[in-house]
């Protein structure tokens, strides 16, 4: 499912944590309650467990390489590894899995797989969870605007929502990689994978926020007619309180899901920019450089190609399956 | 001379080279196809690269040479169609009666053309068609693209710039100086050198430039995609620069008159724009026409685990006219014992193997290919092919400078494999002391290279020769007084810069014969060494898998390691 479609559903519902159908459940937050929903939810419980060790590893990686308990850049690449004679195909089972090597080796330079995807998992969550940040804060901040000051404001926004969203953007990051990662660097970034990582982030981020302001938008017109708003208003609250103090506490629960949605995306959109050559460079891992280096071995080596597919797969899947279960939470009427 | 992986049209003429020259008798893995073919069929080519060129003074990459060679273009002098690879490099006659007498010490050669030998539209060749085609090279600003090795050494004045004053047939400035230096006397032509060219022979047969041209067929740049065969094949209609074209038989070239060719297929149809995957998928299956296709796109390394049984009958791996190899850059790396730090760390078994093992690249010995005249193994490359970090890690600190010692490593990189090789040198480099940094470029590769400003400390090259002499592999490479300018260090990616060298690349060129020039080379190689100017990473390897039709297959030296078109067949 598409992530608009996902919160569509969001923009017609008005008072998420005042639902009267939580009324008779005394004593217990409207926080509470949706953590209790989202408990019972097995699948979603289980795929929070998932998207936990992804973020834990990721997290600990680096952690392991500098201890040594990872290994993702030795070489293995004599005779006794790999199979010079046809095309340096890791030798033994499975692509050369053993106590040593959990996954295998890597075709051509016998590094250990296992080691780089969970490197590569760190890249790739950082370079997600960065354009995700970067997404929601400018779709929220100009969501908020829109909706709360309407009239030239909101029109002017959603012109700017609508170009963007016309805008080519896979064409733009392939044109524009080697000019603008120049211009990052030239803005003082050092070069290479930093600035690599940081055009990325950027392009995923400035081209993500439409959707999340207009579901942020639609959320505001809403709140904007409450009491406490006007209340804010008649004992004349400054613009900048009205906008992160008032609004914004009442807006967590889409943009929590709404983040939980984005992440996967952005997770395959790593991938696909590194198969377009736009991502982080080799030898440096992540999920996407590992994959496309993979899929040329789909025949040879195939456990190769077959892990950081399924990787990946279960990641996209974990977090989105963690963000519908956040829904149905976070919104009783949603979906049951 | 060439760069296997710089898109030629890139680059300015004087500076620019594709291949020639063979390679050493690769070792076949198999090669079941019978030497005697059929007559009749159709033999399909498959490939990649769009032809830049079919005119026979402006082609420069070594397929093209090879091909059109045995099919459409004859020259003076050919290299044989023989599966014997002492023999592959030894030019026999083609439109000449022999291979050419010289005087003077190689500056004067003679070649006497053969009788009966004719163009597609039934008319003799004559003295006046070779003097035609050679003219054609000098016209610099049409004729583009092709080998220029002609304007240096043909005996004709030179301005400053260091271009001949006659400038091609269609200006036709200072036409006495050339018509001075290339001269027929009947059906024999003369052609004077300002200084010897001994290996004469081995460019004609090795390039396509020395070919006749027939004048009323010249339309100048429009005549790019033309072809005005003398050879038993010829274009059908026009050629497609997008797909390719079919080649027919040509009814006025007669086997009589041609020692050389052996041609059988009927039709000969060349399929450009496919990749390698998409050529040897379809050649493992080996179905319809496929079965009666050869091509010139080595097999990938992912694919080699599906050579086996039948398929590996049709499999044949044999030595690349190229050689890959690293150049520290001496602007940068200006320490000799920071050199030899480097070539003692190097491990080219880790980088060969990350292209894909022994079926992708073998070990070389010297920047020269060993199927060239005069090779000789490079007494300085004693190191293991795996490096030795710790006699490097000693070379490094012997050398005074602080460690580690921060190097770029820029290289023709945005594959998989290409980085993965180079990640396998930066790590046989950082166990013996250096920091390495890898700069993969892809499109802006020789621009940036080629700036003498670029700060980059070890750089990747590529080279095959032009023809199988030392000749065109390290006076083009080393020679600094031709590469180095302020604008460009032309092929000397490095920056090298040796009298020693440069004094010895003179006397190189004033031998009288081929192999005394080959001793002299050698001398220089071993100097080269001492130097660390360069370090030999591989010999590349041509892998190729070709249809279960296909007869009289052969990947030889004569044809740059392509598969030879003048035995090739097809059965029924």
């Amino acid at each position: 499912m598409t992530i608009s479609s996902d919160l569509a559903s969001h923009t017609a519902d008005t008072s998420l944590g005042t639902d009267p159908a939580l009324e008779p459940v005394a004593g217990r937050s409207p926080t509470q309650l949706a953590m209790a929903r989202f408990r019972k939810d097995k699948l979603s419980m289980a795929a929070f467990v998932v998207v936990a060790v992804y973020l834990l590893l990721g997290i600990l990686a680096p952690f392991g390489v500098k201890f040594g308990i990872l290994d993702p850049f030795s070489f293995h690449s004599s005779a006794k590894y790999l199979d010079i004679e046809s095309g340096s195909i890791p030798k033994g089972f499975m692509g050369g899995i053993s106590w040593s090597h959990p996954l295998g080796l890597e075709p051509g330079t016998g590094r250990d797989v296992a080691s780089r995807l969970v490197y590569g998992v760190t890249f790739s969550l950082t370079i997600a969870l960065s354009a995700t940040i970067v997404a929601v804060s400018i779709g929220t901040v100009l969501g908020i605007v829109s909706g709360f000051v309407g009239g030239y404001v909101d029109a002017a926004i959603g012109r700017l929502t609508d170009l963007t969203l016309s805008f080519p953007q896979t064409l733009m990051l392939l044109a524009l990689s080697g000019l603008a990662v120049a211009m990052i660097v030239q803005a003082g970034v050092p070069a290479g994978n930093v600035a690599q990582a940081l055009f990325v982030i950027l392009v995923l981020g400035l081209f993500g926020w439409p959707p999340i302001a207009r579901i942020v938008r639609g959320q505001v017109l809403s709140i904007r007619e409450r009491e406490f708003i006007e209340a804010a208003k008649l004992m004349g609250a400054p613009r900048r309180r009205m906008y992160f103090k008032e609004v914004l506490p009442n807006l967590w629960a889409p943009l929590l899901v709404y983040f939980t949605l984005t992440m996967p995306a952005y997770i395959s959109a790593e991938a696909a920019l590194a198969y377009l050559q736009v991502s982080v460079k080799p030898p440096t891992p992540t999920l996407g450089n590992i994959l496309t280096d993979s899929i040329s071995y789909s025949s040879a080596d195939f456990f190769f190609f077959f892990t950081p597919a399924f990787l990946i797969a279960v990641i996209v899947v974990s977090f989105n399956l963690v963000g519908d279960g956040l829904r149905d939470a976070l919104d009783p009427r949603g979906a049951r | 001379m060439v760069n296997p992986r710089k898109p030629l049209a890139a680059v300015a003429a004087a500076a620019v080279a594709l291949t020639l020259a063979g390679c050493g008798g690769g070792s076949s893995t198999s090669n079941n196809a019978s030497t005697k073919g059929s007559k009749g069929g159709t033999l399909y080519y498959l490939t990649f690269r769009p032809a830049e060129h079919l005119d026979p003074q402006r082609m420069y990459i070594g397929r093209d040479l090879a091909d059109m060679g045995r099919m459409v273009y004859r020259s003076l002098v050919s290299f044989p169609v023989t599966k014997n690879a002492d023999e592959a490099l030894k030019p026999v006659p083609d439109l000449a009666t022999d291979t050419g007498t010289s005087k003077n010490g190689g500056r004067q050669w003679s070649f006497t053309l053969r009788d009966g030998v004719k163009w597609q539209d039934g008319k003799a060749i004559t003295c006046a068609d070779l003097k035609y085609g050679m003219s054609r090279s000098f016209a610099t600003d049409v004729i583009t693209g092709g080998p220029n090795y002609i304007l240096g050494f043909l005996d004709v004045p030179h301005a400053k710039s260091g271009l001949p004053l006659y400038d091609g047939p269609y200006k036709n400035d200072h036409a006495a100086d050339f018509d001075k230096a290339v001269t027929c006397k009947g059906n024999t032509i003369t052609y004077r050198f300002n200084k010897p060219f001994p290996d004469l022979p081995l460019a004609i047969a090795s390039l396509r430039s020395f070919d006749p041209y027939r004048k009323d067929q010249d339309q100048g740049d429009k005549s790019n995609f033309a072809v005005f065969s003398d050879g038993p094949y010829k274009l059908q209609g026009k050629w497609d620069t997008n797909k390719g074209g079919t080649f027919v038989r040509n009814p006025n070239w007669s086997q009589s008159s041609d020692p050389v060719r052996k041609p059988l297929p009927d039709q000969i149809q060349f399929v450009q724009g496919l990749t390698n995957e998409v050529i040897n998928d379809r050649l493992i299956s080996d179905s319809g026409n496929d079965q009666a296709a050869v091509t010139d796109r080595v097999v990938p390394p992912a694919f080699y685990s599906r050579i086996n049984g039948a398929v590996a009958d049709r499999a044949t791996q044999t030595d690349s006219p190229f050689v890959y190899y690293l150049l520290p850059n001496f602007n940068q790396m200006k320490n000799l014992k920071v050199r030899q730090a480097l070539m003692m760390a190097t491990d080219s078994q880790g980088w060969r193997n990350a292209e894909g093992g022994s079926k992708a690249a073998k070990p070389a010995k010297s920047i020269v290919n060993p199927s060239l005249v005069g090779y000789q193994p490079n007494p300085a490359f004693t190191a293991p092919q795996t490096g030795d970090a710790a006699a490097a890690k000693k070379l490094l600190q012997a050398s005074g400078e602080a460690m580690p010692y921060p190097i770029k490593f820029t290289y023709n990189g945005g594959t998989p494999t290409s980085d993965k090789a180079a990640a396998a040198l930066a790590a046989g480099w950082k166990k013996a002391g250096f920091k390495v940094t890898l700069d993969p470029l892809s499109d802006t590769y020789y621009d940036v290279i080629q700036k003498p400003s670029n700060d980059s400390d070890v750089i990747w090259g590529g080279w095959g020769a032009d023809w199988p002499s030392i000749a065109t592999v390290i006076p083009p490479l080393f020679d600094s007084r031709i590469n180095l300018t302020s604008a460009s260090n032309g092929q000397d990616y490095g920056n090298y810069r040796s009298d020693t060298v440069n004094k010895l690349i003179d006397k190189a060129a004033a031998q009288g014969t081929v192999q005394a020039q080959g001793k002299v080379y050698a001398q220089i190689d071993a100097q080269l060494g001492k130097d660390v100017a360069y370090i030999p990473l591989e010999v590349t390897q041509f892998y190729y898998l070709r249809g279960s039709k296909v007869t009289g297959y052969n990947l030889s030296p004569a044809t740059n390691g392509y598969p030879d078109l003048g035995a090739a067949g097809v059965t029924k």
